[in-house]
């Protein structure tokens, strides 16, 4: 197995039924017992969740779209661009008009505009929102009391103003910042984006270490969702999670570095017998066009129209 | 532990980078020099390993899975210097490919997980450990110690990072403008967490796969681990041979523990116990005179190189405690001379047993369980 996707199709082809076996018997969970997954089971269903992620993305990058045709140094320049304006915005208002540029982006980008919502805002009320929930109590932000809840010693204390806003903005910020990301990884071939590190000045080395550890996770992948199904297989019901449970955890892990150990070695000499010598070589053919410099010019106008109104909205 | 976008300001964000980057590079640099040309290949591979790692479920006691960093996992093995660069790929992984943790935030999430982890992680295993086989229990004590610390010292960090950001930056009406919490709230949030679940999570990971290598692989263990002897004995031919008290040695140490702590003695209140002149203690007990035995060997202490400490000159202060350091130092390495004379018996040190094989083969199949 040497390709990456020949790794891919290897560890998918786990069926639905083996790989989610302690589902309640009626679909809706209403007959049967329900059991929290084993160790096993998530451990499997996080590694296809890994691949099912990276092909997606291979998939939305292959779209024909907007920011598709851009050029990923360009893309990546940006990103960093909004991202400090999202951390610079003091205004809801900005954050909004930031959240919503993402939004027109991924609709012009050929991105499932549900999926995109669904993926952010799945991740941030889940996180961000329970975390900066007690922000919103005059205990953790003092200030104006709107809605008061209880009384400690005869004063007011409950949810404030302030808190509120600090919340409210910390959600926004988070959503637009992911979204950014998003924006950037769904829609350029990892390949692409490290050539464009390369570009961008990241050290040579840096990027084939990189790159090789990207190939090497699917196929070490392979293996370890490899050794969870046989363990599976050969356990007759629910795994215990006893001490015998984290000793083959264990030893799953020294198995695997033991097997790193040796396949880095043997790529070395693979390497040295195609005259390695510690320097990389890599084919560089990028030129900027137009539509990238278009791009370029108007992200920074977008910027700085943003940070403007910002400074209008919220005066320092 | 990952910091998303959106809660550190874009200015502690720099700051991350600031320490990030210079860290990496030298890291790079120390890397290259050991392995040279497999670097490439050996970094690649244990960033992939690293990343996988972070994919593992630990069952752990009561009943739930918590996933683990593996950063001291891979300093114990390869050095923290190793761990360091691949874990930071590892993170770039999870920023870029699957968006957990954030790109503006990375290098503040290189700090905690990437440099701080290992470096804290090692440092336990290496005291905990020093002296110990290869193949002692101590180790595997060592290695979940290691986890343990080091996850939660990292989880300080975050908690000291997330929490000076509401004092640092709010806006007028005193809304926090990033994460609202301050220190007295975050650092208990984050420690509380891995305190109990997340920091056992990484020291059963962690001992879990020492134990394992000890059984199965040590040729891995032995990268990291250069003149370790393998097993108890050869520790104990080890020890005997580099246990023998050395007297200059005990002296030096006992001088530098009392100049380290005599801080303390600036810091305690009132003077110091004994010294007071017959005058003043029956002053301060209110007697009608001094006691006659006192005041007849209070005398004796008249005669001495240093009355006063030569009162007045700080110079002949000074003298009189360098004095007093040397005195002291002097009786400690006599009494340490005496003891090695009466009590140090001749071991006969055998000579350095030769490497000896290994009956354990390498073990690069999964686990036959």
């Amino acid at each position: 197995m040497t390709g990456a996707d020949g790794s891919h199709a290897g560890a998918v082809a786990v069926p639905d039924w083996l790989v989610q076996q302690d589902v309640a018997l009626c679909p809706c969970g209403c007959v049967g017992r329900r059991r929290k997954a084993s160790f096993l089971t998530r451990t499997i269903r996080g590694g296809s969740g890994i691949l099912q992620q990276v092909l997606f993305g291979e998939d939305v990058a292959a779209a024909p779209g907007l920011l598709q045709r851009i050029d990923p140094r360009t893309k990546i320049v940006s990103l960093l661009a909004l991202l400090v304006v999202a951390g610079l915005a003091h205004s809801m208002i900005t954050l909004a008009a930031l959240y919503a540029l993402t939004l027109g982006l991924a609709a012009a980008s050929a991105m499932p505009l549900g999926f995109f919502v669904r993926r952010v805002w799945l991740f941030v009320p889940i996180f961000t929102g329970i975390v900066v929930l007690p922000a919103t109590l005059s205990v953790v932000t003092p200030g104006h009391v709107v809605l008061t809840l209880w009384h400690w010693h005869g004063v007011a204390e409950g949810i404030t103003t302030q808190g509120l806003l600090a919340a409210a903005r910390v959600v926004c910020r988070v959503a637009a910042s992911i979204s950014l990301v998003v924006l950037l990884t769904l829609t350029t071939p990892w390949v692409r984006l490290l050539a464009a590190l390369r570009g961008l000045g990241v050290p040579r080395i840096v990027v084939l270490i990189v790159g090789m550890a990207y190939r090497f996770v699917f196929l070490l992948l392979g293996s370890v969702t490899d050794m969870f199904q046989a363990r599976q297989a050969r356990t007759p019901g629910t795994p215990r999670h006893d001490g015998t449970a984290r000793a083959f955890v264990g030893a799953g892990v020294g198995a695997l570095l033991g097997k790193s150990a040796q396949l880095s070695e043997e790529v070395h000499h693979a390497m040295l017998a195609r005259g390695y010598r510690g320097d990389a070589t890599t084919l560089e053919r990028h030129r900027l066009r137009a539509a990238d410099l278009g791009y370029a010019a108007a992200v920074v106008v977008v910027a700085a129209a943003l940070i403007w109104g910002d400074h209008v909205l919220v005066p320092r | 532990m990952h910091i998303p976008d959106g809660y550190l300001s874009p200015q502690t964000c720099a700051a991350g980078f600031v320490v990030a980057v210079p860290v990496l590079a030298t890291a790079a640099a120390r890397v290259k020099r050991r392995v040279r040309t497999r670097n490439v290949p050996t970094l690649a591979v244990l960033a992939a390993v690293s990343f996988l790692i972070m994919m593992f479920n630990v069952p752990i006691p009561d009943g739930t899975t918590a996933h683990a960093v593996g950063g001291a996992l891979i300093a114990i093995l390869l050095g923290p210097w190793a761990a360091a660069i691949a874990v930071t790929v590892a993170l770039g992984f999870q920023a870029l490919l699957f968006g957990d943790g954030g790109v503006l935030s990375f290098g503040v999430d290189v700090v905690n997980m990437a440099v701080i982890l290992p470096f804290a992680g090692y440092g336990v295993y290496r005291l905990v450990a020093r002296g110990a086989a290869l193949t002692a229990r101590r180790r595997v004590l060592a290695a979940f110690l290691a986890g343990y610390v080091g996850i939660n010292v990292a989880a300080l960090c975050v908690g000291i990072e997330l929490g000076i950001q509401p004092d640092l930056f709010h806006d007028a009406t005193g809304a926090p403008l990033y994460s609202p919490y301050h220190l007295a709230q975050s650092i208990p949030a984050m420690l509380l967490a891995h305190l109990t679940v997340a920091g056992v999570a990484e020291g059963i990971l962690t001992a879990a796969v020492l134990g394992y290598l000890q059984r199965a692989n040590l040729p891995l263990l032995r990268v990291n681990h250069p003149g370790v002897p393998v097993d108890a004995a050869a520790a104990d031919a080890e020890r005997t041979r580099r246990r023998r008290l050395r007297p200059g040695v005990v002296a030096a140490v006992v001088v530098a523990a009392l100049v380290v702590l005599t801080p303390l003695g600036l810091l305690a209140p009132g003077g110091a116990f004994g010294e007071d002149s017959p005058q003043d203690l029956r002053a301060a007990l209110g007697l009608a005179a001094v006691p006659a035995g006192l005041a007849h060997y209070s005398g004796f202490w008249h005669d001495v190189l240093f009355p006063g400490y030569l009162s007045g000159s700080p110079w002949t202060y000074i003298v009189s405690a360098v004095v007093g350091i040397v005195v002291v130092g002097l009786v400690v390495w006599g009494a340490a001379t005496l003891a090695v004379r009466l009590f140090g018996r001749r071991v006969p040190v055998p000579p350095p047993a030769a490497e000896r094989e290994d009956t354990v083969e390498q073990v690069t199949d999964g686990p036959a369980r």
